[in-house]
């Protein structure tokens, strides 16, 4: 079941409905054979942007190329690309078996091949003990599993997956997404994830797209999006971000950033003056015993014990910064209201000009 | 409320000794209303102390409803035109015996009396039956007007008839029993069988014929008279005519047993039989013949004087007893034979009528015999008419058993079967015979 | 106008002033669901009892006996007449289907201008007033209706519209197919859209989809529709006697039981055959849905997503629309024109127009129109009140025996209003009104109770109908949050069955305000009586035609506008439940 892999084209997609717009100028090249991630909250488009490419909706204007054939005047059943449904979308009313057929018949395809595939695809979801049943029998993570077999069966070009795990619970939902990948790695599918879940894109996608109110915001490896965001919603929504907002000053020489409050930070790379802000994971600011030139001051406000880790809220340079720090046996935890300084490793700061 | 409110108010009135509300006096009817409403009114204003409330129901419901409340009677008169209804009545012991003081009304009307014999109902007004055309389908279809029942068994009126049954309605019911007795039991079977080969349908209410007749479903029907003169009274394209063989009979009143205002109600039969109550059914929207010969001195033109016109409803000693003898026999055999069996009886009728046109010339013996044949299975009767008139035979359609000891031979389902098995199959031959005599 | 007299068998207020030892471990459900019995008890089976009981007597010793079914069987007419009926109501649920498919298919799944107002249209079919409707039907498609006639002076042929057992079979389908299309349509939108994306997704369009997914889908509510129209078809003479076919077993029962004086019991054995044979068609049709309650594997909801239509497509939606609604309701458009026409005999149009009619009819029916708003209202929301109630108790409680409060009801589908009529007479005569000094009987109220029962299955479907939408999670959410079971119901359920409820008051309403059969038994005073004997009184004579046309365009129009009213309120509701999904 190995199909020819297929690249993804999306040029200046626009899409409104009424006045309100969907979907604006979204580009987008995904490559043959890769595992990508649309991550994003609900309402930024994402779900809207995965059923444009499966011909759901309104038409959008612009182009979306599947293996180099624009497919936007085509219908849904004439792409042949395959999609999982958030909710999955078995039909109540047929078996498990013919489930999983119904895309063959629909394709001609002789009786005896379709038998074959079909059990070859629940054998590929390892659920072909239950061909006979009837979807309201199924479990959960089993009714998942028969879609996805649903789908690929009829060997699409690419595999679109919209919020698949959403439905289950947090452990399966771990088991699944792995189970998902390497799926896709066996079949060798161009596949489209939908999620809003951060780790999920983080721990399969090959590259993602994070979408806010229908605008691509960044598209690339998922740890060169925590690391370098290119915009405060990516930095927020890929992991939690302190945000210092402030300016860039020049001294000669050095480059420093001082936050509205007043405190300054050396600046080690290169950058305009001018009003700016800086994002710092919590990782990056350590709490230091001592005050050093490059410290702030700060006070707890609160702690959070998260077994290997510390978190602390500490208010400093004008705002609430969260700041995680390793736990080891029997230090104790810093009291609230304790008035700290903060060690920032600015080495791996980002720097976004307002 | 309201009616809360005058209820009370009313009942204050009477137990104060004087009746300040008009009395109200309860008739069910199965007249329409633009009859009743006219009636009512010239009623209510020569007697003010009265208020008529008027209750319509088709003769079979009203029967039924007074049948059904009798435990607590709330009705006074019972006012129809069917005599078999109140012959109903009256055998249920639902009707009051009344003397009501009226003058002037003969005791027969045509060869049909006018009152019942033990007083418990009179006729106040008379009706024939006869044919009503519409004269534009009769024109469209190149029909001449049939104005006898003879007229209707011929082939050209195929499908063109329209009729209600006797089971359905009273008025239709006379009208077959006036066929049957005039031109005798086995021959008027007969002429009603060739006549419903002909029907267009058997509508199961009697305003359902005028009403086809009107829209020209089909272009004659069977009516009582006063159908067809209120229909051309509405300016509907049509025309009625008596068949010689037709008996005049009255539409009656009647006080019903335990009446809450007995007083009233024989106060209302009198007024109708009043020279003064008689004119009212001149009123356009009625046009029923007066049985007060006096009052058509002031008849309107083109209303016919059944007491100088002796030609109508002469040609028929009409016999009630023997009609009520055999009421329900009658009505059962209508049904089985022409009703239930429409079909099958218009395809035996239509292939009799077809190798007839074929061999109309008579030449050939062989087809002549063959139609004979079939024409004797149509006509063949299931009971001879000594039958029809056996009391313990109709028992089984009353199955009203005076006593628990009575015996009861046969039950109605199981007799009409039998009946239903033989046209069904006399039917099926005679279309068979007619066949081949016309493929000859 | 009494209208503020008390409604009796108003519900639980009662059981709540009883001593809690005179209902021992009675839960309120259960309580709703002992008190609709004993008013199912009281004023439906006693009194069909009471007049059906003849079916088991011998007539000849006064014994009981089961002789009359054998004669019942035993009679080839009658056989025949079994035959005939079975055939008509399964060629009218083919027919019917064929006419409701298009019109559900076409107004919930794409774009279409007026979708609202066709569904009410459509809707209106139903609302045939008696007699003139019979009239204004022949005067269109009689043998020398204007079709006929036109076809004719034309074309040289005629088409026997009316005529035989096909005919009936055209009519009832005419008459009945609504039933198919507001329970097809409402399962239409309520089928989650990604079913039907998922088989397009795979490769399936068109009619394959429609056929293969979308349909099976919608099966609860086109079984639900189609099984009413097959009892109702069953178990209608109305039609039968309007065509003059007397071949079938409806119209028997009423010829033998309304035939002047015979006291055949064999009228009365084919009502209880009609009854038997209609809750055997339902209890068949549980059968068949067993286990395909879908609402509660539907997650996301929304409805199939409606699509625009091409140019081409436009065209042939619209034509297939507008032929359906012209053929439907022409009997309607004969019903108007005849309501303005003076003279209409044997000719393609009327002969000349007027008011006169409507001046005539306005004088003297204003106390029926009032007394039909007035009996059909409360006779529908009665119907509401115990549709929903028995729908709850049947399908979300676990007492004993609810199936029968269901069997109950859907049992006065088939009984006869004449025997219904009869049944309340003999029942209700002997039983004093307080106050009123008058039999219960001759009390307008039981017009409208009449009427209630009558009407009470096809509320009843409604309300069944829309609960199965209600995903029991819902309910249980809501007492998770601590509302009481009574609250859940009020706050909860009822608000999401809003719009099965509102339908179903609808069909009750439209259905009673044109009812006569048993109310004619009923009507003990003019003042009480409803529009559908108004229009009796005037067809009674051949002027008073128009006149009763012009009584039955108002009911009509009553009801039509009534429908309109609720088919927003519907899509309203429908909106609001829809608006927090999102893609």
């Amino acid at each position: 079941m190995k199909t020819e892999m297929l690249g993804i084209e999306i040029e200046n997609l626009h899409l409104a409905f009424g006045p309100t717009r969907v979907l604006t100028g979204v580009n987008l090249s995904i490559k043959p054979g890769e595992f990508f991630a649309f991550l994003g909250p609900s309402g930024s488009g994402k779900s809207t942007l995965l059923r444009s490419i499966a011909g759901f909706g309104p038409r959008p204007s612009g182009a979306i190329r599947i293996g180099g054939r624009d497919v936007l005047d085509l219908p849904p059943w004439k792409r042949n690309v395959g999609m999982v449904f958030q909710s999955y979308a078995l039909w109540p009313h047929l078996s498990v078996q013919e489930n999983v057929a119904f895309g063959l018949r629909e394709r001609k395809l002789p009786g005896a091949e379709i038998t074959r595939r079909v059990e070859e695809a629940l054998d590929l979801v390892g659920l072909s003990h239950l061909a006979a049943r009837m979807p309201n029998q199924l479990s959960g993570g089993q009714q998942q599993r028969i879609a996805l077999a649903r789908t690929v069966v009829i060997e699409p070009q690419v595999l679109l997956l919209d919020e698949p795990l959403s439905n289950l619970d947090a452990s399966l939902r771990v088991q699944m997404r792995r189970e998902l990948l390497a799926l896709q790695r066996k079949l060798g599918l161009t596949t489209i994830f939908v999620t809003h879940d951060q780790e999920e894109a983080n721990s399969t996608s090959d590259r993602m797209a994070v979408l806010d109110k229908g605008v691509i915001q960044q598209i690339g490896r998922p740890q060169e999006l925590y690391d370098h965001p290119a915009n405060l919603f990516v930095a927020r929504f890929l992991g939690t971000a302190n945000v210092l907002e402030g300016r860039v000053e020049k001294r000669g020489e050095a480059l420093r950033f001082v936050t509205g409050s007043g405190d300054a930070l050396p600046l080690p790379m290169a950058a305009k003056a001018g009003p700016s802000s800086i994002v710092l994971r919590p990782q990056n600011i350590t709490i230091s015993p001592l005050c050093g030139p490059d410290t702030i001051i700060g006070q707890v406000l609160h702690s959070e014990f998260l077994g290997s880790q510390i978190r602390y809220i500490v208010q400093a340079a004008g705002s609430d910064l969260v700041i995680d720090k390793s736990h080891h046996m029997s230090e104790p935890t810093l009291p609230t209201g304790a008035e700290v300084a903060l060690q920032v490793n600015m080495d791996s700061a980002v720097l976004l000009n307002a | 409320m309201k009616k809360l409110l005058t209820s009370s108010v009313a009942a204050l009135g009477l137990m104060a000794g004087g009746a300040l509300a008009a009395e109200k006096i309860v008739v069910v009817t199965s007249f329409p209303e633009e009859m009743t409403a006219v009636i009512e009114k010239a009623f209510e204003t020569a007697h003010p102390d009265y208020d008529i409330e008027i209750l319509n129901k088709s003769t079979s419901s009203g029967v039924k409803y007074i049948q059904e409340i009798a435990s607590a009677n709330t009705a006074d008169v019972f006012w129809a035109s069917a005599p078999d209804a109140f012959e109903v009545l009256k055998g249920d012991g639902k009707l009051a015996k009344i003397a009501p003081n009226a003058t002037g009304i003969p005791d027969m009307i045509g060869s049909y009396p006018m009152n019942d014999a033990d007083g418990h109902y009179y006729g106040f007004a008379a009706s024939g039956y006869g044919i009503m055309w519409n004269t534009r389908y009769v024109e469209a279809n190149g029909l001449e007007p049939a104005k006898e029942w003879a007229d209707l068994e011929k082939p050209e009126y195929f499908g063109h008839v329209g009729m209600s049954a006797p089971s359905r309605s009273g008025t239709t019911h006379l009208t077959v029993e006036t066929v049957l007795q005039g031109e005798g039991w086995e021959k008027g079977w007969a002429d009603w069988k060739w006549m419903g080969g002909n029907f267009a349908s058997v509508t199961e209410r009697s305003f359902g014929v005028p009403d086809g007749v009107n829209t020209g479903s089909f272009g004659f029907g069977i009516v009582i008279d006063f159908f067809a003169f209120s229909s051309k009274a509405s300016g509907f394209p049509v025309e009625f005519a008596y068949p010689t063989v037709t008996a005049l009979v009255p539409a009656n009143v009647g006080v019903i047993a335990n009446a809450p205002n007995e007083k009233g109600a024989v106060t209302f039969v009198e007024y109708l039989l009043s020279p003064e109550g008689q004119k009212v059914l001149f009123d356009p929207a009625i046009m029923r013949l007066p049985v007060n010969p006096e009052v058509y001195a002031e008849a309107p033109e083109g209303l016919p004087n059944p007491f100088e016109d002796k030609s109508i409803g002469a040609a028929v000693k009409f016999d009630v007893d023997k009609s009520g003898a055999r009421y329900y026999v009658v009505s059962s055999l209508f049904d089985v034979m022409i009703t239930y069996r429409l079909e099958d009886l218009k395809a035996a009728v239509k292939a009799v009528q077809e190798a007839e046109a074929k061999h109309a010339d008579g030449s050939n013996a062989e087809a002549k015999a063959l139609i004979e044949e079939a024409r004797a299975l149509i006509e063949a009767m299931p009971i001879t008419e000594e039958q029809s008139l056996d009391p313990a035979f109709n028992a089984a359609f009353t199955a009203v058993r005076k006593e628990a000891g009575d015996a009861i031979e046969a039950r109605q389902a199981e007799i009409e079967q039998q009946w239903d098995a033989m046209v069904t199959e006399n039917y099926r031959k005679a279309k068979e015979l007619a066949e081949k005599a016309a493929a000859l | 106008m009494p209208q503020d007299t008390p409604r009796p068998a108003d519900g639980t207020g009662l059981a709540d002033r009883l001593p809690a030892f005179l209902f021992p471990r009675l839960s309120g459900a259960a309580l709703a669901g002992l008190l609709i019995a004993i008013f199912l008890l009281g004023f439906l089976i006693f009194p069909v009892l009471q007049v059906v009981y003849v079916a088991f007597i011998d007539p000849r010793s006064g014994g009981l006996t089961l002789q009359n079914f054998a004669d019942f069987f035993a009679t080839s007419l009658f056989r025949e007449s079994f035959v005939n009926s079975f055939y008509v109501s399964a060629m009218s649920v083919v027919v019917a289907t064929i006419i409701a498919l298009p019109l559900a298919y076409i107004t919930t799944r794409f774009n279409f201008g007026g979708s609202a107002l066709i569904q009410s249209l459509g809707f209106i079919p139903l609302i045939m007033p008696p007699f003139v409707g019979a009239v204004a039907m022949s005067l269109i498609f009689g043998r020398n209706g204007t079709v006929n006639l036109m076809l004719r002076e034309h074309l040289g042929f005629t088409i026997p519209f009316m005529e035989g057992l096909n005919g009936v079979i055209l009519v009832q389908s005419i008459h009945y197919f609504p039933f198919i299309l507001i329970n097809l349509s409402a399962s239409l939108r309520n089928i989650d859209r990604s079913m039907e994306e998922a088989a397009q997704n795979l490769g399936s369009s068109g009619l394959r989809l429609f056929r293969k997914i979308v349909f099976p889908l919608a099966m609860p509510g086109y079984i639900a529709g189609a099984v009413l129209v097959f009892i109702k078809v069953f178990d209608d003479l109305g039609t039968p006697l309007l065509l003059n076919v007397n071949n079938m077993l409806a119209p028997q029962a009423y010829l033998r039981i309304t035939s002047v004086g015979i006291s055949d019991p064999m009228g009365y054995v084919i009502s209880v055959i009609l009854v038997a044979f209609s809750i055997l068609s339902l209890w068949a049709s549980f059968l068949v849905m067993r286990g395909k309650d879908y609402a509660t594997v539907q997650k996301g909801g929304g409805g199939l997503a409606k699509r625009d239509l091409s140019g081409r497509e436009k065209v042939i939606a619209y034509g297939a629309v507008l032929f359906i609604l012209a053929l439907v309701l022409s009997p309607h458009l004969g019903l108007l024109l005849l309501s303005f026409s003076t003279i209409w005999s044997f000719a393609p149009l009327p002969d000349g127009y007027t008011w006169a009619n409507y001046i005539r009819m306005w004088e003297g029916s204003q106390d029926y129109i009032l007394n039909t708003l007035l009996y059909a209202g409360i006779a529908a929301l009665g119907d509401v009140i115990l549709g929903t109630a028995i729908a709850y108790i049947v399908m979300r409680t676990g007492i004993v025996g609810r199936k029968c409060l269901d069997y109950m009801a859907t049992a006065a589908l088939a009984v006869p209003g004449v025997v219904l009529g009869i049944g309340y007479l003999r029942s209700f005569q002997g039983i004093e009104v307080p106050f009123l000094d008058k039999p219960l009987a001759q009390w307008w109220v039981i017009i409208a109770i009449a009427l209630m029962i009558r009407r009470l299955p096809y509320a009843l479907r409604a309300c069944m109908a829309a609960l199965q939408q209600v995903s029991v999670a819902l309910e249980e959410a809501a007492e998770s949050l601590g509302a009481t079971k009574s609250r859940t119901i009020r706050r909860v359920v009822v608000p999401l069955m809003t719009g099965g409820i509102l339908a179903g008051f609808v069909t009750s309403f439209a259905t009673a305000a044109v009812e006569l059969s048993a109310t004619i038994m009923l009507v003990s005073s003019e003042a009480d009586s409803p529009l559908a004997y108004g229009i009796y009184l005037f067809m009674q004579t051949p002027s008073g035609r128009g006149a009763g046309a012009a009584l039955g365009i108002v009911a009509v129009i009553i009801v039509g506008l009534g429908t309109f009213l609720a088919q927003i309120i519907i899509e309203r509701d429908k909106k609001l439940k829809t608006s927090g999904t999102e893609h």
